[in-house]
């Protein structure tokens, strides 16, 4: 497949971020809908309330009335405008079709280069001569995955969140965790070049 | 509907970008590692610059304000257990998806492993390390 120019791609990369904004209205954040997902498998869909937004407004009349006095009551400001729920707990729907979305980008670019037929491992060949063959290749790209999710939800962000949209807004825990999986991506993949 | 739509084409357009990149080459990640090829992290620095003026733009013309990202206990310690991963199985955890559209169905080995990688660590922080990650949000 052709490759784009490096000034081609950096713009892509910023208008899919910036595009996710604008249309979207949340931060480009990957690990942040796997961890949503894996957050309702362990835990199931949110609790509903025990009572209505109006019925508990209700009840913390009369107890300030019971405790205060009427006037109180009176006196008090209008309680804030309902929140919507967060949408990251209302609804995974959202993280599906936008995971989805990736696949079928990966679809449509294969496609078009005419490379659509599927391979058992990866169109790699420093891959396949390192590890490929048996059960090691499998075993590395789960061990590699483990690594990959675990990190990403200790470091609450991956290359999407920390990498293009919190480094670029100089957020010191996005420079911190950039740094970092930059820095033993280098150290691990020169390691792996000197058993290549 | 639309705003599920919207989100659909938001993430094809990024897989397409990620894969004519060549982010979901293996061998491109590799000699972006080794500094063998400079040019996915030249596009990966253009994106972060031309994002960096975009977000002061967005933000003097709409207010926009967005949650900050602090440093917290995890941050460098699961940085750099992602760096290893990702060296190892070329794979941010979008590009496993991305891969898998390809036609790379090794992905679909990492893909499994990010899945039981963020569910291990929701159960090691729950019961072991229980920090604040300064955010209510936690992405």
């Amino acid at each position: 497949m052709e490759h784009w120019p490096w000034w081609a791609g950096g713009l892509g990369l910023a208008a899919v971020a910036l595009g996710h904004w604008l249309l979207a209205r949340r931060m480009l954040s990957v690990s942040g809908r796997i961890t949503a997902i894996v957050d309702r498998l362990r835990h199931g869909p949110p609790e509903e309330p025990d009572m209505s937004r109006e019925e508990m407004l209700a009840a913390l009349r009369e107890m300030t009335a019971e405790e205060y006095g009427q006037d109180a009551v009176e006196a008090a400001p209008e309680p804030p405008a309902a929140k919507t729920p967060a949408r990251s707990r209302a609804s995974i729907g959202g993280h599906f079709v936008f995971l989805g979305g990736l696949a079928v980008g990966g679809v449509v670019s294969a496609a078009l280069a005419g490379a659509l037929e599927p391979v058992a491992g990866l169109r790699s060949d420093v891959f396949e001569s390192l590890f490929g063959g048996g059960l090691v290749g499998p075993l590395v790209l789960v061990a590699g995955g483990v690594l990959v999710g675990f990190g990403t939800r200790m470091a609450t962000g991956c290359t999407s969140g920390h990498g293009l949209c919190g480094a670029s807004r100089l957020q010191p825990g996005s420079l911190v965790a950039t740094c970092a999986f930059f820095g033993t991506g280098v150290v691990v993949s020169l390691l792996l070049g000197v058993l290549a | 509907m639309r705003e599920t739509a919207v989100t659909g084409l938001v993430g094809v357009g990024f897989g397409f970008a990620l894969s004519r990149i060549g982010f979901t080459s293996w061998d491109e990640v590799h000699r972006m590692f080794t500094f063998a090829d400079l040019r996915m992290l030249l596009a990966f620095a253009t994106a972060v610059a031309v994002l960096a003026v975009s977000w002061r733009v967005v933000s003097a013309t709409t207010g926009a304000t967005w949650p900050p990202r602090r440093i917290h206990q995890g941050t460098l310690a699961g940085g750099a257990l992602f760096g290893a991963g990702w060296a190892l199985s070329g794979a941010c955890p979008s590009i496993a998806l991305v891969q898998l559209g390809e036609g790379q169905l090794g992905a679909g080995w990492t893909l499994v492993g990010i899945v039981a990688g963020n569910w291990l660590y929701s159960v090691v922080h729950e019961r072991w390390l229980r920090w604040s990650t300064g955010s209510c949000l936690d992405e």
